[in-house]
């Protein structure tokens, strides 16, 4: 293949188009497998819920300056929607964040559904899904595959810490950093960087995954 | 399969370029500006008179400012700052949202408050003007931080700012304030929609506009609980989380108060302090009061304990006193010029030695003094701002001093 013919220096741009094709070729083969497949599935949803209770998009219902009183029950299914959704899903609030247009009760878990902030969370639970699931196919198969699992674990870290930096400056109560204007410089940055990282990690997962050892 | 995976990478290359945008749109945080429509000024302690008098502690008249009232309505006479108002704006920075990240409440809804489904501990925040009593719970204002409303007939902001628990009213005229996203010493700074000058809300100061070193005219707030403001003003509405907003709003993103956790009982600050004080927790609550030349600062779980507090206005050196409200949880500050002295007289407080003369019987919030205004804040943030303010009682943990 061009990625194992093509010099980086020599032929930068066949070495890359090497390095994509047979990136891509490790996904799909990977992705043909039932392991890979529920490796995706798994580390996408379980991504995307901690993308979420990062966010504070996801968790319980109530608080305790609303439990109790004279109320009466809460409904086990409620959805409130903003008046005007269109508009509100576009207003940033933050960088990498946007306004909520609905809130979903679902007996005692309320989820706040911001659209963008949705795709966001979906694609990076897609991307460090499909890294994972090649990981983990290319570590299942014979030795010839030349990955280990730390791979794996590489491949992950960059997008879970980008969901949770997405919730600001309160991450830094969680780690007992003072915020600073760097400090919040490098947290704006800390997505894109982190996405960045994500397709570096895959293009090295799958280069160094051998094609014939996976069928 | 191949369009599949054509889709799928222009999907993820739109979000890099959505990530992209994300970081490189300057509206996001909003920066505050450069000095260029400063005004003069800057001089820390100038001006006549504290600007509160009255049986409400409010803000002295100043002037509208405009004579259509689209600006905000000033009050005369100045605050007392311990920083050059440069330097405020210079130490202002990110709070890691941008100018409206935070929306404030323009269109606000109320319910009687024997309708509220909190609990009687649930921190309010309750307002009296001309004779119409209005609570804003703190676990819907945590999320807005600013409601844009009228009350007795004037058009006025009730603010609070979670990270420095600090909850004031202001005179508003015919604009409306926002969250401007920036922070000085942990406080909100707020903006006026109409000249975008910049508001730190405990100074309740311009430092930066058109507005540059005016003063806001202020009205007290009493932070109290839901269950003493309904037993003390049945009467009273209450701010409801019908906003417009989706919104969690029984989650807040900072801590809890009833019971107290996370950042509100954490000794340590999100954000850098302009000074740090030698003694005392971080988020131990204080009742503070300043005039035109000082600060003074009463520990509120102390205070609610003695019942009155004696202090002094630093560095003006003014003598002044504090007396606890145990109705509602609060304490009222006044001046005690001469030798005038005030102690505990059955439910109520006797005065000796006033102007207005002596006498017994009086409720705490009508003492024949004048009365200046005085609101609870985290002591972390009361020192930042005022680090040779006076201060009365002892040293407490966090809290909100009950």
């Amino acid at each position: 293949m061009a990625a194992e013919t093509a010099s980086p220096t020599a032929s930068p741009v066949a070495w890359l188009s090497g390095l994509v094709r047979r990136t891509a070729f490790a996904v799909r083969v990977s992705l043909s497998r039932r392991d890979g497949r529920a490796t995706l599935g798994l580390v996408a949803v379980a991504y995307f819920v901690l993308y979420s209770v990062g966010l504070g998009h996801l968790g319980r219902a109530g608080g305790a300056a609303v439990r109790g009183g004279t109320g009466g029950s809460a409904p086990v299914l409620d959805l409130f929607v903003v008046s005007d959704p269109l508009l509100t899903a576009t207003r940033r609030v933050a960088p990498f964040q946007y306004e909520p247009v609905a809130l979903l009760t679902v007996g005692p878990i309320e989820y706040l559904f911001a659209p963008v902030n949705a795709v966001l969370g979906l694609g990076l639970a897609g991307l460090v899904g499909v890294t994972l699931a090649v990981s983990v196919v290319a570590w299942r198969g014979p030795s010839a595959c030349r990955i280990g699992a730390g791979a794996g674990a590489a491949a992950g870290l960059p997008g879970l810490l980008s969901g949770f930096v997405c919730c600001g400056p309160t991450i830094l109560l969680v780690i007992g950093i003072q915020a600073s204007a760097g400090v919040l410089a490098v947290l704006q940055w800390f997505l894109p960087l982190a996405v960045a990282s994500l397709f570096v990690t895959l293009l090295w997962v799958g280069s160094r995954v051998d094609p014939d050892t996976v069928r | 399969m191949k369009r599949t995976r054509r889709s799928t990478v222009g999907s993820l290359t739109a979000l890099g370029i959505a990530g992209l945008a994300g970081c490189l749109d300057g509206g996001i945080v909003g920066s505050i500006r450069e000095g260029g429509e400063a005004g003069e000024g800057g001089e820390a302690g100038e001006g006549a008179g504290s600007g509160t008098t009255g049986e409400t502690g409010g803000s002295a008249d100043g002037n509208d400012g405009s004579s259509d009232g689209t600006v905000p309505p000033t009050a005369d006479g100045s605050r007392y700052l311990a920083y050059e108002l440069d330097h405020l704006r210079e130490e202002s920075l990110s709070g890691g949202v941008g100018v409206d990240g935070i929306p404030s409440i323009d269109d606000p809804n109320f319910a009687p408050i024997d309708e509220s489904n909190l609990v009687d501990d649930a921190p309010v925040f309750g307002v009296v003007r001309d004779g119409e009593a209005k609570a804003y719970p703190q676990h819907v204002l945590v999320h807005h931080e600013i409601v844009n409303d009228t009350l007795g007939g004037d058009p006025v902001a009730v603010t609070y700012c979670p990270l420095t628990g600090t909850t004031q009213g202001f005179e508003r005229g015919a604009t409306t304030f926002g969250v401007s996203g920036q922070l000085v010493n942990s406080n909100l700074i707020m903006y006026d929609r109409e000249t975008e000058s910049r508001w730190p809300q405990m100074l309740a100061t311009g430092i930066d506009g058109s507005m540059y070193s005016e003063t806001l005219r202020e009205f007290p707030v009493v932070w109290t609980t839901l269950g003493e403001w309904r037993s003390e003003r049945p009467d009273s509405a209450i701010l409801t989380d019908d906003t417009g907003y989706a919104r969690r709003y029984g989650n807040d993103p900072y801590g809890v108060y009833a019971p107290i956790g996370g950042y509100y009982a954490a000794d340590e600050t999100m954000f850098p302090a302009l000074s740090t004080p030698e003694a005392g927790h971080a988020k131990s609550v204080v009742i503070g009061a300043r005039s035109a030349d000082g600060a003074v600062a009463f520990d509120k779980e102390t205070l609610l304990a003695e019942r009155v507090l004696e202090g002094r206005l630093e560095p003006a050196d003014d003598d002044v006193v504090a007396v606890a409200d145990p109705a509602l949880s609060t304490g009222y500050v006044y001046r005690t010029p001469g030798d005038a002295t005030v102690e505990p007289d059955g439910n109520g407080y006797r005065v000796e030695g006033g102007e207005a003369g002596s006498g017994g019987g009086f409720d705490a919030d009508d003492l024949p003094l004048d009365r200046v205004l005085a609101f609870d804040a985290m002591w972390f943030a009361w020192a930042g701002f005022y680090p040779d303010t006076g201060f009365a009682g002892e040293h407490t943990e966090a809290g909100y001093g009950r």
